[in-house]
């Protein structure tokens, strides 16, 4: 790494006679420098799974088939044209409930952060989170920018089945929508990211208090699918049950998007519902700085 | 406990470690003195293989308790999912509330048996083969299969198995007239072919590790495996859903693991599927059979 140099020299050169201190922009380029540099060793890195990628990427969508019949086998029971939107609420066709479906898995492959939760709890309990301690490196910063390289190389691979799973599919969308709603919904993806990322980061950060979460890991992606509408659209459930979901930050994790691109959020419930993905962010960044200086104070650097 | 595990590996290592049988040599001593020959061994090794089992889970009680919350909680947002759906309408595919209720159960009870007995131990094959720790295995006076089929005994999916019992009971309260008995007789039947279908399937997905060494996917796999049978042959409609419906009947006969059990106890009593349902189960546990041991001959050992 040749810029690896670069930031050490200016280091080193603290020591310099000619020491002048760096000027407040020369800092800021070297932090973003060194955090740029974690997104692109990861993403080389990443790159050498492709064909994992594709694959999983292609499994993801298999389960689809039967939800497809399924929800045709329900629409035809119940010989309605559209379920849901009782008590003022969302209603969906079929075309637009497989539509939600298939929006719900571009929702989860920009939210879903697998093995970050874990990878966080082994750094605190085999002591290599000793590293964020002594190296001028920002817990929270590198594994974002970690995470961003790892969606980011998943993307580049996983872009050629989901064409091809969309425009198979194409039937069940009633075309584009506004260039408006294009640009929320690519928004609300943003928000999807950032929080899946804070959620999963925070039930790793419970590693301090109890070195082994797997187990409350599995409860909490158990819930999160049924609670963030990965499962069906949250306007399907009692009035009371829906409203609440809805208001909760797993909803941002899937079911915002996927409504916001369907136009099931009206234009002037989007501002509104776009602050609140973006204040549940800022809950979530406190809270994860809470549990981060909490649990350093009592972290004891076990290990080599 | 340590006893348990010791008396396991005293029996494990004091049979010889060349089978008898393979090399032509007369077992009759040995299944006088009872000790090593004789299809008694089968139920005592698998009876010492779920103490071992229970004792190395009850090491774990947490992790015991945690395994069966998160079964507990994906059974409600099952029940939850479809009491929403049945919200909406009265029937799907054909099957009322109480009918599918019913199927649920069934799927549940089933899936949980097939994964306590045997999805763990397929899932170790791949291991035993890069490790090359399967030659020991293979060396033992005992059929291989059995021996690799029942190495890890899942005890955690074995409350699933009372959880899908009861949801069963459940569905049976809300039906108009309870089944006769030739239905429920068809209904054992059938659900112990569905077993032996799920068991044969996934020895036979296992297989393949020997020849692709790395099997992380098997998992994978069964999940989706599990999607396609946990839906009634009914919903298989439309111009690609009957096709498809057809050939998972009747070339890769997945739908009869839990449609033809829970069919004949709460719908139609079909002794043509029934009589098929065991055709099948025969045909292929014995291409499954034929499958894991063509696999074995080509086992080349590795490791040290």
């Amino acid at each position: 790494m040749p810029r690896s140099s670069s930031l050490e020299s200016s280091a080193t050169s603290d020591c310099s006679p000619t020491w002048a201190a760096p000027s407040r922009w020369t800092r800021s380029v070297a932090i973003v420098n060194k955090y740029f540099w974690v997104f692109r060793v990861t993403l080389a890195e990443r790159l050498t799974y492709r064909v994992d990628f594709l694959l999983t990427s292609i499994f993801r969508f298999l389960p689809l088939v039967t939800t497809v019949l399924l929800w045709g086998a329900i629409y035809q029971g119940s010989g309605r044209q559209e379920l849901g939107g009782g008590s003022e609420g969302v209603a969906f066709t079929y075309r637009e409930m497989i539509a939600y479906l298939l929006l719900v898995q571009v929702s989860r492959t920009f939210s879903s952060m697998p093995n970050l939760a874990t990878g966080v709890a082994r750094e605190i309990r085999d002591g290599s989170l000793k590293r964020y301690l002594i190296q001028p490196l920002d817990l929270v910063g590198y594994h974002l920018m970690h995470r961003l390289a790892h969606k980011l190389s998943y993307m580049m691979v996983a872009v050629v089945p989901y064409a091809a799973i969309f425009w198979l599919c194409r039937d069940f969308f009633e075309g584009w929508p506004p260039p408006e709603v294009i640009v929320a919904w690519v928004v609300s993806l943003g928000l999807a990211l950032v929080l899946g990322y804070l959620i999963e980061l925070s039930v790793g950060l419970i590693a301090f208090w109890m070195l082994e979460i797997t187990s409350i890991l599995y409860i909490f992606m158990t819930i999160n699918f049924f609670v963030s509408g990965h499962m069906l659209p949250l306007d399907l459930l009692p009035a009371g049950w829906s409203g609440l979901l809805k208001a909760l930050p797993f909803s941002y994790l899937a079911y915002f998007p996927a409504a916001v691109f369907l136009g099931k959020v009206a234009a002037q419930e989007l501002p509104l519902g776009l602050a609140m993905g973006l204040a549940w962010i800022v809950v979530f960044w406190v809270l994860v700085r809470l549990l981060l200086g909490r649990g350093l104070r009592r972290y004891s650097a076990y290990g080599g | 406990m340590e006893v348990e595990t010791e008396s396991m590996t005293m029996t494990m290592h004091q049979s010889p470690s060349v089978d008898p049988e393979r090399f032509g040599v007369q077992t009759d001593a040995a299944d006088r003195s009872g000790r090593v020959g004789g299809l008694g061994r089968y139920p005592r090794l698998l009876g010492a293989m779920l103490r071992f089992s229970l004792t190395h889970e009850m090491a774990f009680r947490a992790n015991f308790l945690i395994k069966v919350l998160v079964e507990v909680i994906w059974l409600g947002i099952l029940l939850i999912f479809y009491r929403t759906v049945f919200a909406q309408t009265d029937l799907v595919g054909g099957w009322n509330q109480s009918q599918y209720l019913f199927f649920v159960g069934c799927f549940f009870a089933l899936n949980g048996l097939v994964e306590a007995f045997f999805l763990e131990s397929c899932q170790e094959l791949s291991d035993l083969i890069r490790t090359g720790d399967l030659d020991s295995l293979l060396l033992k006076p005992i059929d291989e299969q059995f021996l690799i089929s029942i190495r890890r005994f899942d005890w955690g999916t074995v409350p699933n198995v009372a959880m899908g019992a009861g949801v069963m009971l459940s569905g049976l309260s809300g039906l108009d007239s309870p089944p006769n008995a030739a239905a429920v007789a068809a209904f054992v039947v059938t659900f112990i072919c569905g077993l032996i279908l799920s068991y044969s399937f996934l020895i036979a997905i296992a297989s393949c590790s020997v020849w692709m060494i790395r099997n992380q996917g098997l998992l994978e796999i069964w999940w989706l495996v599990s999607n396609l049978v946990r839906h009634p042959r009914e919903i298989y409609k439309g111009p690609w859903g009957e096709p498809l419906g057809w050939f998972l009947t009747f070339v890769a006969p997945f739908l009869l693991i839990v449609h033809v059990p829970a069919s004949s106890m709460v719908r139609v009593l079909d002794w043509n599927l029934v009589g098929y349902t065991v055709a099948a189960t025969v045909v292929v546990f014995l291409v499954s059979r034929r499958l894991f041991r063509w696999s074995i001959r080509h086992y080349r050992s590795a490791g040290g």
